[in-house]
């Protein structure tokens, strides 16, 4: 054997204490799980059970000759502890329920307010719209009435020029006479 | 002069290294004497209240995601180790990586808590987290997390659930109750009635936590002292230790468990079998697995030895989800959370399940 090997005594403890429990559980195992065992852990926690209850039993009488309070008196003021808790509880949500009706109120007056101020802005680019178009209808009476004047003068125009015209006929024929009076000496 | 033995060949010299020794019986005697470490180091806020149960947020470091995660842990045991020590942290992790995480802790009942059933700590405890968690996320959906008892509570809660849940993740969760740890004569016994927990929940209101340790020690090792010396072998190494001091605290702070909550789980869950069977009437309300229809995600651990594979694996057929994942996961019952683990394992599915921002 080689004597280069060390020995860590903490590691064999290790390893059998392992070993060591594994069997003391395994043998536990083995002893306990039959029926046998069953009916005496019944008889065993029926026997406990009726001590407890009677010590408990006497132990309330003795408080109550005593008059001092016992767990169930202190129980019972607890669970009124509890309840006052839950109706906190649920008044705090029948709140959050209210907020969130509150909110949703108030997003739905938000967006009333908003199409009130869109509605408000539309109104008045409406006015100055037709105020606008109300000064451009005055314009363009303006200008028809103009456009009328042009109208009557150009009528007029016309007629001048018509005027014209038959003049310069009348000049015109009065040219082709002209010679006629104005070769002197000629035989007639 | 050294007197050689015949055995000399046979046992291996000492290792004996002094500065470890040191370290070891130093380490060993902080344990012994030094205060329990503090838990819990992920900043949070409390969001509400209601009797002894807490809704705990934890903000995202860096927000990534629109749904948030909400934890819903056992009735059993105390819910810090899902934030049990910074970097191993399941909660830290997951803030880490842009979820806004939620937590009930249900806390600690006393003797007035005895009547509060299954069905009021899902109808008025869970359900009000859950809309709270919703309305303080400004969330339109949430992902319901469940770990062990938490994960039944978690599909219970889903199969009856009003509220907007997108997805619902499990983890080492029981759900098909004919399936079991412990000895099968128990399990008999409990069934054909010879194993009564009724009359002493009446004498006692709250099953006591030294019951509830017991029990859990019963079904898995009643004999448990491997812990000490895997300490004794490894004190050295202060990580372990610390480690060590945080598991340890956390395995031996057991809370009661409320009393007609425990006689709910103990006749219609493991007796009948109700939730698997479809049975389970949560008050006036019919907790058929088949009316979940959220996208469904279960996580089983490969070494669990208290919740065994079979016990979760039904609910895969039992809901009515589309979108539907199994994973099986190297991990043991409580290390798949106490490494941290889980919350890499959630947000590989859940990244692209929870509206990326």
């Amino acid at each position: 054997m080689s004597t280069n090997r060390q020995h860590d005594p903490y590691d064999s403890f290790k390893k059998y204490s392992e070993i060591w429990e594994k069997q003391i559980n395994d043998f536990l195992f083995l002893l306990s799980n039959n029926n046998e065992f069953v009916k005496m852990s019944k008889v065993g926690t029926d026997v406990h059970s009726r001590y407890i209850e009677a010590f408990k039993k006497n132990q309330e009488a003795l408080a109550g000759v005593l008059n001092i309070p016992t767990k169930n008196d202190l129980a019972n003021v607890t669970s009124l502890t509890i309840q006052t808790e839950e109706k906190i509880d649920s008044l705090e949500e029948q709140i959050w329920v209210i907020q969130d009706s509150l909110k949703s109120q108030s997003k739905d007056i938000e967006s009333v307010v908003e199409v009130s101020k869109e509605i408000i802005k539309l109104t008045k680019q409406l006015k100055t719209e037709l105020v606008k178009t109300k000064k451009e209808l005055a314009d363009s009476k303006n200008l028809q009435s103009e456009l009328q004047e042009i109208k009557f003068e150009l009528n007029k125009l016309t007629n001048l020029k018509e005027d014209i015209e038959i003049l310069k006929d009348h000049i015109k024929n009065d040219h082709q006479k002209e010679p006629v009076l104005t070769s002197a000496g000629s035989p007639k | 002069m050294a007197v050689d033995t015949p055995f000399k060949d046979l046992i291996p010299p000492l290792e004996l290294d002094y500065e470890k020794e040191m370290k070891r019986w130093k380490h060993l005697f902080q344990v012994l004497n030094e205060p329990e470490p503090k838990i819990g180091d992920t900043p949070r806020t409390e969001v509400w209240r209601k009797n002894k149960s807490v809704l705990w947020h934890y903000p995202a470091k860096q927000k990534k995601y629109g749904i948030p995660l909400f934890f819903v842990y056992s009735l059993f045991n105390k819910p810090y180790i899902l934030d049990i020590a910074p970097k191993a942290s399941v909660i830290e992790g997951l803030t880490n990586r842009g979820y806004d995480v939620y937590l009930l802790d249900w806390g600690t009942p006393g003797y007035e808590d005895k009547n509060i059933g299954l069905d009021t700590y899902i109808e008025k405890y869970l359900r009000t987290a859950v809309k709270r968690a919703i309305r303080h996320s400004g969330a339109d959906e949430i992902t319901i997390v469940g770990y062990c008892l938490g994960g039944t509570i978690a599909a219970i809660y889903a199969s009856i659930a009003e509220e907007p849940i997108k997805n619902l993740i499990v983890a080492t969760v029981p759900i098909d109750f004919t399936k079991y740890v412990g000895p099968d004569k128990w399990a008999e016994g409990f069934r054909n009635g010879d194993i009564n927990v009724d009359r002493l929940i009446d004498v006692y209101g709250n099953l006591p936590s030294t019951y509830v340790e017991a029990m859990f020690r019963a079904v898995s090792a009643p004999i448990y002292f491997s812990n000490y010396t895997t300490l004794l072998n490894r004190a050295h190494d202060a990580r372990y230790v610390d480690k060590w001091r945080r598991m340890n605290k956390w395995t031996t702070d057991q809370v009661p468990f409320a009393g007609e909550a425990f006689r709910q789980l103990a006749n219609n869950l493991f007796k009948d079998n109700k939730l698997a069977k479809g049975e389970l009437m949560i008050g006036s309300k019919h907790a058929d697995l088949k009316n979940i229809k959220s996208n469904l995600f279960v996580i089983s651990s490969s070494n669990d030895n208290l919740v065994l594979e079979p016990q979760s694996l039904p609910i895969m057929n039992l809901v009515s989800s589309k979108d539907k994942t199994y994973k099986l996961v190297e991990a043991g019952h409580v290390s798949l959370a106490l490494t941290g683990l889980f919350a890499v394992v959630v947000d590989e599915w859940a990244s692209t399940r929870s509206n990326p921002l």
